[in-house]
Formats: C-alpha cells, sequence, structure tokens
C-alpha cells in the first residue's frame, strides 16, 4: 500500500462481499424464476426440481456469508450519531449539484442503514425460508408456513428495490467506491472528503 | 365440452365406500393400515393413498337416534384454487380441459406450499415428497369415461356430469341451494346439502388465505415493479444529477 492509499476493505470482507453478491443474485433470479413461472430460467437451474435446492441452498450460503458481515459491519452501523441524521436529512446529497455534508464515519448514513435493514431483512428471509423448507414437527404448522411466506415475500420485494440503488450508489453514482470491493484500498483524499471522521481517527 | 363437476348427495349415500376402493383400483393406491377408532369411518382423514373417503358424522336427537351423515371428502376442483395460486411450479398443478385440477409428479418441486394455500386441506405427499390427490380421473373425463368412483356409486349419492346439468338436477330434487356453486368459482365437486353446511363439516365460506390473495395481488407484482423502478430511478438519477462530487476543500474539517 502506498502512502496515499488507505484501506477500507480487507480480503476476507471482499471475499464475503463476492459471495454475499452472488448467492443473492443466485436467489433472486430463482425466485423470479418461481414467482412467475419464467421456463427459461428454470433449465439454465437445470429444472425446477434442482433450481429448487440451488434456491435453498444459496439461502443457507446468503445466510452465513451475512453473518459474517456482522464482524465488520455491525458496530459502525449500529452507532448513528448527530452527524448521520444530519446526513439523512440532506438525502446524502444525492439531490443538490454540491454536496456540502456533515463528516462520516467509516460508513455514512445511508450505507449504515442499508446494512441495517440488509441484516434485519436477511435475518427475516432465512428463517422463513428455512420455516418454509423443512416445515418443523409443530402445531399449527400450515399457519406458520403461511406467516412465513408472506414475510418472505416483503422480504424479497423490499431486497430488489434496495439492492439494485445500492448497486447504482455503489458503481455509477460514486466514481471509485466500487475499488473497495476490489482492490479494497482507496485514496486518502477521495476518503477524506467521504468518511472524514474515519480518516481522522485514522491519524492521516 | 363444458366445465365437468361431481354433484354430492349425502342424502342418498348408505356409507358403503364402494367409491373409496374404486379408487384405489382405478388410481393403484395401496391401502392403508389404521386402527380401529370405534367408527366405521376410515381412514380418518385423506392420505397420500386415499383420495377420496366417506366422512361419517353421527348426529343422534331425540326425534332420530341414528341419524347418520355420510359425505364424501376429496379435492374440490376449485374454480379459484388456492393450490394452484400458491404453486411456484409450472405445470405441477393445472387445470384440465374438463375443469380438473390435475397434477404432474415430475414437475412438482416438493415444496407443499399448495398444503397451506388449500381451503379444504386436501393436498398429501408421497414418500418421494410429491403431491398426491384426486384428479377428477382426469384420464378417464378426457376420453369420456367417468370417474372410477362416480362410476361405482349405486345409489347416485355420487354424480358425475356437465357442472349446469349437476346443478339444475340438484334444483329439480329440491335443493334450492348447492355447496360449492358459487364459492371460488365454483367448485368443481358440488354437495345437496338439507342442513347448515359445518353440520356436515363443511366450511360455511371456503376461502383462499387472505396472505395469500394478498400476495398473488400485492406482492407478486412488487417484485417486478420493485424491481423496475428501482433501476429506472438509478438511470434517472444519473441522468439528472450525475456522479456525485465532492467539492475540494469544502468537505474536510
Ligand atoms: C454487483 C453488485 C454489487 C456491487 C458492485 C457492490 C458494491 C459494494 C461496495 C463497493 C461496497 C463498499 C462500500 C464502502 O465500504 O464504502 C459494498 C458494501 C456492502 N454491500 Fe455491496 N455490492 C453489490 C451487491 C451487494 C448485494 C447483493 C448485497 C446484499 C444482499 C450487498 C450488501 C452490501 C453491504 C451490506 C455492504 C456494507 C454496507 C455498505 O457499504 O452499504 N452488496 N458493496
Ligand atoms: S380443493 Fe384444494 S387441492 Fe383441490 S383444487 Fe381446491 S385448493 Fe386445490
Ligand atoms: S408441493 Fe408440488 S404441487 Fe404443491 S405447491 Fe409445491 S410444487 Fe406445487
Ligand atoms: S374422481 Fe377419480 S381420483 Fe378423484 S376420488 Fe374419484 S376415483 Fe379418485
Amino acid at each position: 500500500m502506498s502512502n496515499n492509499m488507505i484501506k477500507k476493505a480487507g480480503g476476507f470482507e471482499i471475499l464475503n462481499h463476492w459471495v454475499l453478491a452472488i448467492s443473492f443474485f443466485i436467489l433472486a433470479i430463482s425466485g423470479f424464476g418461481f414467482l412467475f413461472h419464467l421456463e427459461q430460467v428454470g433449465s439454465a437451474f437445470g429444472g425446477f426440481n434442482q433450481m429448487r435446492d440451488i434456491h435453498n441452498w444459496s439461502g443457507v450460503v446468503f445466510a452465513v456469508s451475512l453473518f459474517l458481515t456482522m464482524f465488520k459491519y455491525l458496530t459502525v452501523a449500529l452507532n448513528f450519531s448527530a452527524d448521520d441524521m444530519a446526513w439523512l436529512g440532506k438525502a446524502g446529497g444525492y439531490f443538490s449539484k454540491k454536496a456540502q455534508m456533515p463528516p462520516q464515519d467509516e460508513l455514512n448514513a445511508g450505507q449504515k442503514l442499508l446494512y441495517i435493514v440488509v441484516l434485519l431483512l436477511g435475518i427475516a428471509i432465512s428463517v422463513t425460508g428455512v420455516i418454509m423448507w423443512l416445515r418443523p414437527e409443530m402445531a399449527d404448522v400450515n399457519k406458520w408456513v403461511l406467516f412465513s411466506f408472506l414475510v418472505h415475500n416483503i422480504a424479497s420485494d423490499i431486497f430488489v428495490i434496495a439492492i439494485p440503488i445500492h448497486i447504482y450508489l455503489a458503481t455509477l453514482a460514486n466514481p471509485g467506491t466500487l475499488r473497495i470491493m476490489i482492490s479494497g484500498t482507496v485514496p486518502v483524499e477521495w476518503a477524506r472528503k467521504r468518511h472524514a471522521k474515519w480518516v481522522q481517527k485514522l491519524g492521516y | 365440452m363444458g366445465r365437468m363437476s361431481i354433484l354430492v348427495s349425502p342424502e342418498l349415500c348408505i356409507g358403503c365406500r364402494g367409491c373409496q376402493t374404486a379408487c384405489k383400483e382405478w388410481n393403484q393406491l395401496s391401502g392403508v393400515k389404521t386402527e380401529n377408532r370405534g367408527s366405521t369411518e376410515n381412514p380418518p382423514d385423506l392420505t397420500p393413498n386415499t383420495f377420496n373417503k366417506i366422512r361419517y358424522v353421527e348426529l343422534p336427537s331425540e326425534t332420530n337416534m341414528v341419524r347418520w351423515l355420510f359425505v364424501s371428502q376429496r379435492c374440490m376442483h376449485c374454480g379459484d384454487a388456492g393450490c394452484m395460486k400458491i404453486c411456484p411450479a409450472p405445470g405441477a398443478l393445472f387445470r384440465t380441459d374438463e375443469g380438473a385440477v390435475a397434477f404432474d409428479k415430475d414437475k412438482c418441486v416438493g415444496c407443499k406450499l399448495c398444503v397451506t394455500s388449500c381451503p379444504f386441506n386436501v393436498p398429501r405427499y408421497d414418500e418421494k415428497n410429491k403431491i398426491s390427490k384426486c384428479h377428477l380421473c382426469a384420464e378417464r373425463i378426457a376420453n369420456r369415461l367417468e370417474p372410477a368412483c362416480t362410476k361405482t356409486c349405486p345409489t347416485g349419492a355420487l354424480r358425475f356430469g356437465e357442472r349446469d346439468a349437476l346443478l339444475g338436477l340438484a334444483q329439480k330434487a329440491g335443493y334450492a341451494k348447492v355447496y360449492g356453486q358459487a364459492d371460488l368459482e365454483g367448485l368443481g365437486a358440488m354437495y345437496a346439502f338439507m342442513d347448515a353446511p359445518k353440520i356436515y363439516g363443511m366450511n360455511e365460506n371456503p376461502a383462499i388465505p387472505e396472505s395469500v390473495v394478498f400476495w398473488d395481488n400485492v406482492l407478486r407484482p412488487l417484485a417486478y415493479l420493485g424491481l423496475a423502478g428501482a433501476v429506472a430511478a438509478s438511470l434517472v438519477h444519473y441522468v439528472a444529477f450525475g456522479p456525485k462530487k465532492i467539492e475540494e476543500g469544502k468537505k474536510d474539517e
């Protein structure tokens, strides 16, 4: 790492992020296949029977990967400050041409929010998925499965809205961000403008 | 051929269970080991190998010590079928030209969601976790034969025919209201009840679970509308505002 570069994500975080993203895409595509009876998607997965197995096991991978994100992101995301509220009040500066934003931590307020949303939805969608999959022996199992079906679908609807926006913000909308999930490093000056409090804490 | 149905007339049923046997024979379903539960009703419920059965209801009263009701239970071949609505596997459950709700075990993925969405608790699972239920003898009726169960019935308690003709028949026999006439866009198994349906062990107002209807009407379309909307909003934002520019010097404190 050269002097003017700063490490924002380690190898483990980068790898885990792509495991999370790829398992998510498999889940979303096969999920749409089930939702809308898309025959081509079914054949791409080797038939609907096999697609069900792949969907369920990708869900396990997704859940484990999500669990592993907590070590890095949870404490950062839960630490919501007045600066974060101000940042959200200005909608992250995404709707004004000259952004003048309150200083941000390692994750900005929007990223914190995304993390919390993804974590909560991820837990909900995983638990309900397992209930539908295994139909545990219990009284009123049908009611639990129906409830799980409802929650699973609400969560997936929010996911397919939130994730494209996340991808947009991490690529086109914020040039230079994507390298965090490729090399893990960003220029100090780039980071200072976006994560001033974090850069200061690191002593740059 | 119009929509075909079964008309069940419990008042004509003598509880012989010929229909149960005929169904097993035609569909090559093995027997189910049961136990004596103090009733001739047997087995106690539908099973993967029991597509139909006679429910026995004993209603002793002062005027009639031995009022027995025999009610044939099976898949109702609902006009608006909860099982078909929720099923994620295309072709696993399908509607035949005659209006039956039939199934294809090869296409069934064994998720059992249809069980939760059926208003009549009908679908069962075989040992491979594949759906198993009455299919209105889809192959027989496609070949202009009547189902095995109705063909066997010696009393006319089970009748098969065009739905409208059966409704006319029931009306002529004095049943102003037929159970299943309008419920769920009309059931493919209708009942000529003399009393309130619940006495016969039937739900007064059968309905697909509200959460499934909500999912079908709102959550399912929202999946692609939401996805498309999020992608479109991102593109519009990119065109309108472009990538974020943070002005030099203003940001750092
Ligand atoms: C092609 C797809 C994706 C790209 C290009 C992408 C890109 C990125 C980048 C660059 C970051 C680092 C942001 C930072 O540290 O400042 C990040 C973080 C994150 N990503 Fe993704 N991502 C993608 C898909 C996904 C998916 C599918 C999920 C979850 C289902 C996800 C969940 C997260 C989470 C929870 C974080 C941490 C919080 C945050 O930075 O907002 N990502 N992503
Ligand atoms: S009775 Fe149940 S299994 Fe039969 S068609 Fe209606 S919803 Fe489907
Ligand atoms: S168990 Fe089979 S028939 Fe029932 S909903 Fe699932 S795929 Fe469809
Ligand atoms: S219609 Fe055929 S499959 Fe259905 S109960 Fe009668 S005999 Fe069995």
